[in-house]
């Protein structure tokens, strides 16, 4: 099977090995991955900000590119979401809508795509360890992607996923909001790394960039004594393909 | 206070964030408990609710006439006001006609919206809250900070010291004391009761009547006691039949707190009749639009007018719970108060609470009437910056915000063009270790830097991937 890699913003500016481990868990399943050189940004930037001209025209650079009918398989709830959703919306109306919605129907997030496509089964090869998850805001309510995220995290046999409090909770990244609103933004971050810390794990996992960079920065600030790691990395290093 | 100062203050104000999170918490767990263990499909009836609510928008002319109709029919007084000044007046000339200079009053947010008592207080009519939460504001001169538990921002013991300061007694922190304090305050009170003042949660067009729901019995008092009673009622509240409203109660109050129904349900179809020993012998209801037909005709917002006032979108509102409703500026707070606030009373006022908003989308997934409110926010965000501006009261007196235009064109310009993308991660790859020293001097890095590390970087993504086996690098 073939499939097109949409490496998002964040993740190729921040993320590189993670991105590199969700190519190899593809490839470590059997799927053969395309990867676009010129692809950019879903476009959320300006979206989020209401700046609906702007967006189309990243949104439709994005169809244009992944022409092919191949899936596109996106490591990010809030990306894939935003492509297999706002995509729609965006262009409802207009003369790209079918192309739209024949682009969104073929957007996976990529724990998706592994547990309910590829029903992929992992061994798990490493030490006894804690881990805690956080939810990503879009990829619980609009990829709705975060059981089959959970799911895999869940079926490795010698890790043990310990439940935040308050998961759902936004964890205050919510992208320029971030920087427009800082105050809040940082006492929602505080919130969640109290949550996170009483928890006494290792990690913190979560599968999203956006999240993992403000709460990385967080905890780095405070000095904790959690390591975060993004889901896909985790996954691969687990089954001892990364 | 300016906006900018206001959510600088509360955001700071650890006694309310904590106040607020604690109960905001304790409301969304008995919710989900209450739905989990009690309601086959929720999810089937919020969209039932839906359904009946856009239904009556759809509507609505029809309904009101309907109801004002059987209303009047029933004995029942129905005025209509297009705006607060209207809505003020028709509720002054009742008191004045009537000789009341004190006018009791049931929860109503409403009433708040048209700023009732600080009019009657003007023209010399004291009006006394009754609900609990609004007598601890009341006494101290503060607004609603939330539209179904007002005073929710206030701990037993802060309500204690406003008790001890306000009403001269002994300082209490049990909740039975307060209760016996505030009991014994409002008998008084309620014993020279002539008019009587609430709000509607339903107004049932088939049948003439109104429903009232509340928790404290206080509702009823100032609805049956008085001589007088006048309802006030935003024109969206109309349903057509008592099964619509039965429907929609079903839905608001596992929303609302948690309980499966209200202690009190108070249904009013007429004055007192002949062979009744109590009730009021005059009953008004006020209609109210003050901007609401303006929202029906937007096809944009119009679902906003679904809208039965629960509060549980405030209650799973992430910000809302850093900063409480009064940072708001406004009578509504919160996902709900951010879209209707700008609409009802001018985009150029209330546009910057759009801010307020990290689109995590908690609130539309808990909307008792599927109001997509994150969607309603963003496109609102639209509305401010969009060239061809729609018709939303107050958008041209908006400043421009021609930074931020600025850079979402260059953003679009750098996401359309290959070339400028990978210089661009080329140059993080290259330069982002290095920025640190700079980061309190760049915008957007010195808000990041506040309360994170300096952010690591690594953009070689596209350096390694070029050579990575088996990838189709196209
Ligand atoms: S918008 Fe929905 S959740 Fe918020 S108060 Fe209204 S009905 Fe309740």
């Amino acid at each position: 099977m073939k499939v097109y890699f949409f490496g998002t913003c964040i993740g190729s500016a921040a993320f590189s090995e993670s991105l590199i481990c969700s190519i190899k868990l593809l490839q470590h399943f059997g799927v053969e991955v395309i990867y676009k050189k010129d692809q950019t940004c879903c476009g959320q930037p300006s979206y989020n900000n209401g700046y609906y001209e702007e967006t189309k025209k990243a949104a439709l650079f994005n169809m244009q590119l992944f022409s092919e009918p191949y899936p596109v398989i996106v490591p990010s709830g809030s990306c894939a979401g935003m492509m297999m959703h706002d995509y729609i919306t965006l262009f409802e109306g207009t003369e790209h809508e079918n192309m739209a919605k024949e682009f969104s129907q073929r957007v996976y997030e990529l724990s998706d795509f592994l547990h309910k496509e590829l029903k992929v089964t992992l061994e798990d090869k490493g030490n006894p360890v804690k881990v805690t998850w956080h939810s990503n805001c879009h990829a619980l309510r609009v990829a709705k992607s975060v059981s089959s995220s959970k799911a895999l995290l869940k079926s490795l046999s010698n890790v043990e996923l310990v439940e935040l409090e308050k998961e759902t909770t936004c964890c205050g990244f919510g992208g320029t909001f971030s920087v427009k609103e800082p105050e809040i933004s940082k006492a929602m971050v505080e919130s969640k790394l109290q949550d996170i810390l009483n928890q006494k794990v290792e990690y913190l996992i979560a599968g999203d960039g956006g999240c993992l960079l403000n709460i990385t920065g967080a905890l780095e600030k405070i000095n904790a004594n959690v390591k975060t790691m993004y889901l896909y990395e985790f996954l691969a290093k687990r089954i001892g393909i990364a | 206070m300016n906006p900018r100062q206001l959510i600088h203050e509360k955001v700071n104000d650890k006694q309310l964030n904590k106040n607020l999170e604690y109960v905001m918490y304790q409301l969304q767990g008995n919710r989900k408990k209450l739905i989990s263990e009690r309601y086959g499909d929720w999810e089937a009836l919020r969209e039932e609710g839906k359904k009946v609510k856009q239904n009556a928008l759809s509507r609505l002319p029809e309904l009101l006439e309907r109801f004002e109709k059987n209303a009047t029919a029933n004995g029942i007084k129905v005025h209509w006001s297009k705006d607060n000044d209207e809505a003020n007046e028709i509720i002054l000339n009742i008191a004045k006609e009537n000789n009341i200079n004190k006018i009791l009053k049931g929860k109503s947010m409403a009433s708040e919206e048209i700023g009732l008592n600080h009019y009657l207080e003007k023209k010399g009519i004291k009006a006394i809250e009754t609900d609990l939460g609004e007598v601890i504001i009341q006494l101290i001169g503060e607004p609603p900070v939330h539209i179904v538990v007002p005073a929710i921002h206030k701990n037993r013991f802060e309500v204690g010291e406003i008790f001890e300061k306000h009403l001269h007694v002994e300082r209490y922190t049990e909740i039975e004391d307060l209760n016996r304090v505030a009991r014994t305050y409002l008998r008084e009170e309620f014993h020279q009761l002539k008019m009587g003042l609430s709000g509607v949660n339903f107004a049932i067009a088939d049948e003439g009547a109104i429903w009232l729901l509340e928790n404290e019995g206080n509702g009823r008092m100032s609805t049956t006691v008085s001589d007088i009673h006048v309802a006030i009622c935003g024109i969206e509240k109309v349903v057509e039949s008592f099964d619509n409203a039965v429907l929609l109660n079903t839905l608001l109050i596992p929303s609302a707190t948690g309980q499966s129904v209200t202690t009190y349900n108070n249904i009013i179809t007429s004055p007192r009749k002949e062979s009744d020993l109590d009730g009021p012998k005059e009953v008004h209801v006020v209609l109210l639009d003050n901007g609401r037909s303006g929202i029906l005709s937007k096809k944009r917002y119009s679902a906003s007018l679904r809208c039965i006032r629960c509060g549980t979108c405030m209650n799973h509102c992430p910000v809302y719970h850093k900063i409480g409703g009064h940072a708001y500026g406004a009578t509504y707070p919160g996902p709900i108060g951010e879209v209707i606030s700008p609409l009802l009373f001018g985009i150029d006022k209330y546009g910057y609470t759009l801010n307020l908003c990290s689109l995590c989308g908690n609130c539309a997934e808990v909307c008792p009437v599927k109001i997509p409110l994150t969607d309603m926010i963003r496109d609102l965000r639209n509305e401010k910056v969009k060239d061809n501006k729609d018709d939303i009261l107050g958008i041209n007196n908006l400043p421009k915000n021609n930074a931020e235009r600025k850079n979402m064109e260059i953003f679009a310009e750098v996401a359309t063009n290959p070339k400028k993308w990978q210089r661009l991660m080329w140059f993080i790859d290259k330069f982002a270790p290095f920025g640190k020293p700079f980061a309190p001097f760049i915008n957007g890095l010195k808000q990041w830097t506040t309360c994170r590390a300096y952010p690591k970087m690594d953009a070689s993504f596209h350096k390694k991937i070029k050579n990575m086996q088996g990838v189709k690098y196209e």
